[in-house]
């Protein structure tokens, strides 16, 4: 796979004033981004299948989030050092870590020994690693200090939004494969609740990074009008807001059939991880100068 | 670390003398200098800012580090343990300074021709696929001698001491000359000081 950024251009980003962020979105970095997207879809499935009693969608849940383990690996520079990840006093990485940790042999417990001590442990564990992978993604973003955009505590919200959201967009592509017994219409219209907040949340988000800060502000013209702005559009806005909800709206006045509600999932689900890749595209560090010129520096 | 910005003249000597000592890959730059030109004709300016890893007290990048591999040294250097970094580049996102690199591909300055002598010898040091930064030279410190970028600054602008000893050069410049952090605001109390151009 490319490299995030090439000698050439490296240089030519750290010359300008709003430096963009590549390390999280491109070459390797779209393997975190992927990593992102499976661990809080598979955080948030576990939790409604739970709800719903619906054991397909548990298995699902473990195959996404281990799915997600293995891209997170590929992302890091060194993964076979995976299990030094441990510093959870101040990491939310360390966190989400643990989470991912307590989450797949908890869940694969459960699905092995239902019943009994040991499946009541496993339950506990899952349970506990699923609401960790579901909290921690958004505040390893909130964390960096040298991405404005991401430094706000409006983005873990959001991206729990998302994870909740994306939990039921599994559970609706996946009811096909064996969903008797769950009102599927009633899951729908949860889903179209759920997308209904996301969007607002998302809305509220870029309301209030472009009242922040330049750098925060140059994020939201990179996701509206910039480099970001068709996945923000295409992805986020039209396939996994615009669509999904359009299609829910339509179920509220009677049910929908199955593979409606698969088609809304799976939208959904799509969304969920452009708007993830849209926001971490939309990063700029933090500008270091006073906008102007930049003169020609030599090769180094 | 204290940078007079009325004697530096942007020659880009602490970028170039870092790049020798340290044999860093192209586009690593633990020195650097950012340019800008700002105003309009004929009210124009040309502002130069040498920068480096602030070595912060308050380091945002040893706070999301998931390994602790980023981690304070003797004396406040903010320093990154090669063995333990995973390469995760949270510190790259947390630093508000880019004063972080990621170790991608160890190429050389002459593609197509290989590695040079030197560059074989300084990549041997290096780790592929971890992050990367300054560390006030420590080697050079701890053998007496002042980080490369300081020793050949040709404008004598850059001043390495204890900033935690009020009689020592630095402490001095910084309260003689009022000395400024850049971005206070972050919160991160970064131990190099610029003193005012003017």
């Amino acid at each position: 796979m490319a490299p995030s950024a090439t000698p050439d251009r490296l240089l030519a980003d750290l010359g300008t004033t709003f430096r963009p962020q590549r390390q999280w979105v491109e070459g390797r970095g779209v393997w975190l981004i992927v990593g992102h997207f499976l661990s809080s879809v598979g955080a948030g499935t576990w939790v409604f299948s739970l709800w719903l009693g619906y054991r397909p969608g548990l298995g699902l849940a473990l195959a996404a989030v281990a799915l997600s383990g293995l891209a997170h690996l590929r992302f890091l520079g060194r993964g076979a050092r995976f299990w030094k990840m441990y510093r959870v006093r101040t990491s939310w990485i360390a966190r989400g870590f643990v989470g991912m940790s307590l989450f797949l042999p908890g869940a694969a417990l459960h699905l092995l020994r239902p019943a009994g001590a040991w499946g009541s442990l496993g339950l506990a564990l899952a349970t506990v690693g699923a609401a960790v992978l579901i909290v921690y993604k958004g505040n390893v973003y909130a964390a960096s200090k040298g991405v404005p955009f991401w430094n706000s505590p409006v983005l873990p919200i959001l991206y729990a939004t998302y994870a909740i959201r994306g939990g039921l967009a599994l559970l609706l592509v996946a009811l096909p494969l064996g969903g008797r017994g769950v009102d599927a219409h009633a899951v729908g219209l949860i889903e179209l609740w759920v997308a209904v907040s996301a969007a607002v949340m998302l809305g509220f988000y870029l309301g209030v990074m472009r009242g922040t800060n330049l750098a925060a502000q140059r994020s939201v013209a990179e996701l509206v009008r910039g480099r970001a702005a068709p996945a923000f559009y295409l992805g986020t806005v039209a396939v996994g807001l615009v669509v999904p909800i359009l299609l829910g709206a339509v179920g509220v006045a009677g049910p929908l059939s199955q593979a409606v509600l698969a088609a809304i999932g799976a939208t959904s689900l799509a969304g969920d991880f452009f708007a993830k890749y849209a926001i971490a595209k939309a990063g700029i560090y933090v500008p270091l100068m006073p906008a102007g010129r930049e003169p020609a520096a030599p090769a180094a | 670390m204290v940078i007079d910005l009325k004697r530096c003249v942007g020659c880009y000597g602490c970028q170039l003398s870092c790049k020798a000592e340290h044999g860093t890959p192209p586009g690593v730059l633990f020195a650097r200098v950012v340019k800008r030109e700002i105003g309009t004709f004929p009210n124009t300016q040309l502002v130069h800012l040498p920068m480096l890893c602030f070595h912060c007290a308050s380091a945002p990048c040893v706070e999301v580090c998931p390994t602790g591999a980023s981690h304070y040294r003797e004396g406040g250097v903010v320093d990154v343990t090669t063995d333990d970094c995973v390469g995760c580049r949270a510190c790259m996102q947390a630093c508000p300074y880019g004063a972080r690199y990621f170790n991608e591909t160890q190429t050389g300055y002459f593609p197509g021709q290989g590695l040079t002598p030197y560059e074989q010898r300084k990549y041997a040091a290096q780790n592929v696929g971890i992050v990367m930064k300054c560390n006030f030279c420590l080697d050079r410190v701890q053998a007496g001698l002042e980080p490369a970028c300081v020793a050949n600054c040709a404008a004598r602008a850059r001043t390495f001491g204890d900033l935690d000893d009020p009689l020592s050069e630095v402490s001095q410049l910084v309260r003689l000359r009022g000395g400024e952090q850049l971005q206070p605001e972050l919160g991160t109390h970064p131990s190099v000081y610029y003193l005012p151009p003017a």
